[in-house]
């Protein structure tokens, strides 16, 4: 601590230089996971919080359910096999909407479930999904902001189907499109108008139950394809592909802040071989100096650690709301204790040169 | 016949075969309390291993080096770290300053790193600092001292922890006379009036007189020289 500190406080220019580097990409790590947090919840908040386990799923769909197609004969058949609650058929549909009156055009996304099964929606204001009556859907709060409320119509101009507004419900996007949920009936009307199919067509059937007993069930049940939540999370449009690109920016920043780390203290560790030979020779014993030395570092990280986090809620604070930017706890925790043990990984490179250094190298020499 | 600093037949080599130095051969040598020792001798006289040997950083091949009645070719590295922190103190070249702390700081550096309690050893750097006459230099760093006053630094930290025996490394090598001459005599004082040990290696005759015996190495061995001045 004696040596670290004193250092530190003599060589301010120095470690504030490294610091604020180091304080700047921490920070955009942060931010990083931060808007990768926001996007994964706009873009699958809904299957985030679904309550289903598994989905059923048409075989060559190649597990997206945008793709798949589960017959009404199927679903009949899914439902003779399995306990009540256990399935709930599941349309899913993208539209573009508009608030009967305007002509702003909103992208939705169209979820269809029975209004007694699992999948149906907590509402937060107005009233619930029912199955006994026609054109009400519950939506996501965020139609709100394009100017929807409770009470309103919307419309879909193509066919000119209409639905009246009856409830709100939040954390429901798909696809970066706000989740609006209609009863099984309502489906039939859209889904036979908008295909060419004849009879009605699910796109899967949700599932929740153990996965002994979902073996069962796709062993008794012909041309099923069932994936787990996480598979059809990753197979949402464009889900992976923001997801992975956003990761690798993060993995690259950690290798360079670790980098950028390491080699600082490596080369201040360098020049002061001459110092730590001096102190050997005065009897200073390598376990205290390699202590010194990750004290020196350990303080660094942590006070940068702390700045960014610091930065990192205060951009949030900042950040409009409509920028789809979200901090977890978690999240920072996990990246602070990467960072925290990488910088230890990244001081072995000094203390190896430390162990290195002989206290004989003291006498005879010449500054 | 004993004393504070006792090397029986203490030998050195490097290599073998064709390879093979002998850079201290055979040195005996009794220095009692109170006693400043100057070695001098040709460079690659083996000076510096037998100051390595004497300041417990280096094993000798061959022979018994006692410290204050403690054998010190039988301890450990990290016993004859132990072994340099309290009972040898270093003055070595160019004073080997740790260049960010104070002048205080690198007196009290030395006895944080043999654990000391800080109270005392602030006492303690104080009065070493106004016996060398720096105590109003106390905040001040390496950068901003002259060289013969980073040179009493060194002195100072070399008697913080009490040592039994003091070695100098051509503490002179980078003063002009007047000032080399100063330290010298510092560093003799501080011997007589504390009855330690001190041994210091030296190309600077002009200081020799300041020293109870002169002894000069060559090939290896030592031998007595007759001191002119006494």
């Amino acid at each position: 601590m004696f040596l670290a500190l004193r250092e530190i406080k003599y060589s301010k220019l120095r470690f504030l230089l490294i610091s604020i580097i180091m304080v700047l990409i921490t920070w955009l790590v942060f931010l990083i996971s931060g808007l990768a947090n926001g996007l994964s919840s706009e873009n699958a908040s809904s299957f985030q919080n679904i309550k289903a386990t598994h989905f059923i799923v048409q075989p060559n769909a190649d597990k997206k359910l945008n793709r798949s197609r589960i017959s009404e004969e199927k679903w009949v058949e899914i439902q003779k096999l399995s306990s009540p609650g256990e399935v709930t058929p599941f349309g899913q549909k993208m539209l573009s909407i508009v608030k009967q009156g305007t002509d702003h055009k909103v992208d939705i996304a169209v979820f269809a479930t029975d209004a007694n099964g699992f999948l149906a929606p907590d509402v937060i204001e107005g009233k619930k999904l029912r199955n006994d009556a026609q054109h009400e859907v519950v939506v996501d709060q965020s139609l709100s902001e394009k100017g929807i409320d409770i009470g309103d119509w919307i419309q879909d101009p193509d066919t000119d189907q209409k639905w009246q507004v009856v409830g709100f419900t939040k954390g429901q996007m798909y696809s970066h499109s706000p989740v609006v949920f209609m009863n099984l009936h309502d489906w039939k009307s859209i889904a036979i108008k908008q295909t060419a199919e004849t009879t009605t067509y699910y796109n899967a059937i949700s599932v929740k139950m153990d996965s002994l007993n979902i073996h069962t069930l796709q062993s008794q049940v012909k041309d099923i394809d069932i994936i787990t939540k996480a598979d059809a999370l990753q197979n949402i449009p464009g889900y992976k592909e923001e997801q992975s690109t956003l990761n690798m920016m993060m993995v690259f920043l950690f290798v360079i802040a670790s980098f950028v780390q390491a080699v600082f203290f490596y080369v201040i560790t360098l020049q002061k071989t001459s110092m730590y030979g001096v102190l050997k020779a005065i009897g200073a014993s390598t376990a205290k100096l390699t202590r010194s030395l990750v004290v020196q570092m350990l303080f660094i990280i942590v006070l940068v650690i702390l700045c960014s986090i610091g930065l990192s809620y205060g951009a949030q604070a900042l950040i409009s709301s409509s920028v789809p930017f979200q901090l977890e706890v978690g999240t920072i925790a996990l990246f602070s204790g990467l960072f925290f043990i990488v910088s230890i990984i990244g001081s072995l490179l000094s203390l190896y040169q430390i162990l290195k250094i002989d206290a004989v190298e003291a006498i005879g020499r010449v500054e | 016949m004993s004393g504070k600093v006792v090397l029986e037949n203490i030998s050195k080599w490097y290599g073998e075969g064709a390879t093979f130095v002998k850079a201290v051969d055979q040195v005996s040598l009794h220095v009692q309390k109170g006693e400043f020792v100057a070695i001098i001798g040709p460079s690659g006289s083996g000076k510096s291993t037998l100051l390595s040997i004497m300041g417990a950083l280096l094993s000798p091949s061959e022979g018994r080096f006692l410290l204050d009645n403690q054998d010190v070719t039988k301890f450990t590295k990290n016993e004859m770290a132990q072994v340099r922190l309290e009972k040898i103190g270093f003055i070595f070249q160019s004073s080997n300053l740790v260049s960010f702390l104070s002048v205080r700081d690198q007196l009290l550096l030395v006895s944080k790193l043999a654990g000391k309690k800080e109270k005392e050893a602030k006492q303690k750097s104080d009065q070493l600092l106004e016996r060398v006459g720096l105590f109003h230099r106390r905040n001040h760093y390496p950068e901003q001292l002259s060289g013969g006053e980073k040179q009493r630094v060194a002195i100072a930290r070399a008697w913080m922890n009490d040592p039994e025996l003091i070695l100098a490394d051509e503490p002179t090598a980078s003063l002009d006379s007047k000032r080399g001459r100063d330290i010298v005599e510092m560093i003799a004082k501080e011997v007589k009036s504390r009855g330690k040990s001190a041994i210091m290696v030296t190309h600077d005759e002009r200081v020799l007189d300041l020293c109870d015996r002169v002894l000069m190495i060559k090939d290896g061995q030592l031998s007595e020289r007759v001191a002119t001045h006494i």
